[in-house]
């Protein structure tokens, strides 16, 4: 008997040790090893660890006889309520036989009762901080006594295993907080940087990694439009249609948090969605209501088929859920506001090349009145020369051939004008820089001509064909070139020279840079210049460089500034060379 | 006109279109036209001895009409000019009348504008050419005055009278006469009112006195 005492002291003792150096992962493993152990040998039918997280309970680490048949959790209260109530205070509960179990304990034998058990001890697991779960060791095939001592050996144990737990438990929500702050900020950072032609891929994506973190099976993002119908979804496995869930989609509208573990607890409004749940072997869900700007504008829902549950606890799962809410929150608000600013940039891209037109209307009269005075004078002297007696009709010939040509000169302004204010959708094609900077550089260089400034081209030859639209990238650069020539507008007192120079970089893409001499960027502006309405000019719109940004961003290119070394600045802007497969 | 030769008509205009109109118009009517596509290749040009005038363009890249008016004056040359422009402004014609210029036209120009406009400055400079003649020939008189001579015509032009002219250039007053009657005769003045004008025309230096 004395031997058996040391025995069993060795083994707690050696297990409680053995705990203490079991890397947090292997916990689990490590309680079933040593509930196999102290079962057999104190010879009763099953020991069991039943773990508490957050939100309620979570594993059951047990080792058994085979064939018994699994014992109910006794801190389920509707069951075991005196039970639940004694550990829930701390204390231990033991019964060698049913009817030890007090007056009070009438739910609890009934219950003990119909499971089979005969006897049992149960000791609350805690490490000084909330309950962490139950050890239990119980007898089904016969009635046992639980001897002070017996149970004062095991309650060391239970501190075991307690502690062993708390370390879990810290460790785990500790790693996986890193997790979860990790993939909230790469969503973030993904979402952020979002265009809304990538927007389907990078939500299909996020949802994915969403679904992965969670350990769920299904997970959708909806899209509310702005007169409250579905505009859009996404969905990870099978997409249920917003239309099949009335309920939970109006739940959402109204800014609601629909989740539910069991499809009995729906109320009866919601019987066209639980039919529809059923069909697609739903269970547990959480769907959350998308907010931004105080209006609803979306719905995140996450659904386990049948028999699983998310990894995380209700409480944990809820928190995450709603900062990652806010993610998506941001994501759709971020879209809805791209797709209205879309339309709306399209209008002040063309409000830009309008004023970039007012800026060049001094020139462009200029670049009209060339063509017109040398046809007055023609014609007038042809007149003279029809007035004398003797008709030089040689000379008539020469000069009619010279006003066509001048007309054609006149038209061609007006042309390429035309061009340029054109509005519309844009068109991609293959398209030489060289040309467009060549176009650009003659319909400024009156411009360049009044203002006193000397334009330059400094031209690459055989430069690989960019794919793009002749408008837009017209546009850009002569947004560049009015904002080089209007660096150097007076008081600027130094140098007037703007060289636009292409050149290629790599074979990959294709650079044109607009030089100025003129005041620079100052330091504090470096930031802004690209921003919309952004402007240091006293007459400027703002617009030239935020419009030559999004139309060069649409291209697939860069567009930079910066100051020159010895004055000036330079903006400059890269195209990809079109591939061999495109066009 | 004082010359058998017509006048000469510079073009300077960087349009080469607007360049061979205006200077077919311009040959059609009877001038002799010379035409350059640039401020400085018309600089590079030898000035003309014969009654002229310039259209010029105002602006042009490298040096502009304006500039080139003034790189004129600063020369000392003559040149009556007829500025044409696509577009006026208050600054530019201020300037261009300040420096000289007959006309400032805009384009498109009307034929009858502009050759009046070229018969304006031409005979401008028919008169500025006979002035500078003119001047040439006073300032070969002047030349044969001795110091002496040329101290007495710069005071003497002045109103001064003889003693004091003598007591300023220490000499007696009967010595100034004798000068006097010689800045007459060498200067070609027939009385005291000629002599001003001349002194006015070529704008007589007072030589230091002591």
């Amino acid at each position: 008997m004395l031997e058996e005492r040391l025995r069993f002291e060795t083994l707690l003792s050696e297990l409680s040790a053995g705990l203490i150096h079991v890397p947090a992962g292997a916990i689990d493993a490590a309680l079933e090893r040593a509930l196999q152990q102290v079962v057999t040998f104190l010879g009763v039918d099953r020991g069991t660890v039943d773990v508490y997280d957050e939100g309620g309970r979570g594993v059951r680490i047990s080792w058994a006889l085979s064939g018994l048949r699994d014992s109910p959790h006794v801190m389920d209260a509707d069951q075991f309520p005196w039970t639940a109530e004694q550990l829930g205070r701390g204390n231990i509960v033991r019964f060698a036989r049913i009817d030890e179990l007090p007056e009070e304990a009438t739910i609890d034998r009934a219950s003990f009762e119909r499971v089979g058990t005969r006897s049992k001890v149960s000791f609350p697991l805690n490490a000084g901080g909330p309950m962490l779960g139950v050890l239990s060791f119980g007898s089904v095939r016969r009635e046992r006594t639980w001897p002070a001592e017996l149970v004062e050996r095991l309650r060391l144990l239970s501190e075991a295993f307690a502690s062993a737990l708390e370390r879990k438990r810290v460790d785990l929500s500790l790693a996986e907080r890193l997790r979860f702050e990790k993939l909230l900020s790469s969503l973030s950072t993904a979402f952020s940087q979002l265009s809304a032609g990538d927007f389907n891929r990078e939500v299909q994506r996020a949802l994915h990694r969403v679904v992965d973190f969670l350990g769920v099976a299904r997970g959708s993002l909806i899209e509310f439009s702005r007169d409250g119908g579905t505009a859009h979804s996404w969905a990870i496995e099978e997409w249920m249609d917003v239309g099949e869930f009335p309920w939970m989609t109006a739940q959402l509208q109204r800014g609601d948090v629909v989740s539910f573990s069991e499809l009995e607890t729906l109320p009866d409004e919601a019987a066209v969605d639980r039919r529809s749940y059923l069909a697609h072997r739903v269970k547990p869900q959480v769907a959350m209501p998308l907010m931004a700007g105080g209006t609803v504008v979306g719905g995140l829902v996450f659904s386990t088929g049948d028999g699983e549950r998310p990894r995380s606890g209700e409480r944990l799962l809820m928190q995450q859920l709603q900062l990652l809410g806010e993610v998506f929150a941001n994501a759709l608000s971020r879209k809805q506001g791209e797709l209205e600013t879309q339309r709306l940039r399209q209008e002040l891209t063309h409000i830009g090349r309008v004023s970039a037109m007012g800026e060049l209307t001094a020139s462009l009269a200029h670049e009209l009145t060339q063509p017109l005075t040398a046809i007055l004078s023609n014609a007038q002297t042809a007149q003279g020369l029809l007035a004398l007696d003797v008709i030089n009709l040689e000379a008539v010939r020469e000069i009619l051939n010279d006003i066509v040509a001048d007309d054609k000169r006149a038209a061609a302004v007006i042309h390429r004008l035309r061009i340029l204010l054109r509005k519309g959708d844009p068109e991609f094609a293959p398209l030489a820089v060289n040309e467009i900077v060549g176009e650009v550089a003659w319909l400024v260089r009156s411009d360049a001509l009044l203002r006193n400034v000397s334009m330059s081209l400094e031209l690459a030859p055989d430069l690989p064909s960019v794919l793009g639209d002749r408008v837009q990238l017209q546009q850009v650069v002569l947004n560049l070139v009015l904002n080089g020539l209007e660096a150097m507008r007076p008081p600027w007192a130094g140098a007037r020279t703007l060289v636009i120079r292409t050149a290629s970089e790599g074979a990959a893409a294709v650079t044109v840079a607009v030089q100025d001499s003129g005041t620079g960027i100052d330091e504090k502006d470096t930031d802004s210049i690209f921003q919309p309405l952004y402007t240091t000019k006293a007459e400027g719109l703002g617009m030239g460089l935020a419009i030559a940004r999004t139309i060069v961003n649409a291209h697939d290119g860069r567009l930079i500034a910066a100051n020159n070394e010895h004055g000036g600045a330079t903006v400059y802007f890269t195209l990809p060379v079109r591939r061999q497969d495109e066009c | 006109m004082l010359t058998a030769v017509a006048p000469l008509v510079f073009v300077v205009d960087d349009n080469p279109s607007v360049r061979k109109s205006l200077s077919r118009l311009l040959a059609a009517a009877g001038y002799t036209v010379e035409a350059f596509a640039s401020a400085r290749e018309f600089l590079t040009r030898v000035p003309s001895e014969g009654p002229c005038c310039l259209v010029l363009d105002v602006r042009m890249p490298g040096l502009t009409g304006i500039e080139l008016q003034a790189a004129l004056v600063a020369a000392g040359r003559r040149m009556s000019i007829v500025f044409v422009t696509g577009h006026i402004d208050v600054r530019m014609s201020v300037k261009a009348m300040k420096g000289g210029a007959v006309d400032l036209l805009t384009k498109p120009i009307d034929r009858q504008e502009l050759l009046a406009a070229i018969e304006r400055a031409v005979t401008k400079d028919e008169k500025d050419l006979s002035e500078e003649i003119r001047i040439a020939e006073i300032r070969q008189r002047v030349k044969t005055l001795t110091v002496r001579e040329t101290q007495v015509f710069a005071l003497v032009v002045t109103g001064m009278l003889n003693k004091q002219m003598a007591f300023d250039l220490g000499v007696v007053e009967k010595t100034i006469k004798v000068h006097r009657a010689r800045v007459m005769e060498k200067m070609r003045a027939g009385s005291m009112a000629e002599l001003v004008r001349l002194a006015d025309a070529v704008g007589v230096i007072v030589p230091s006195a002591r």
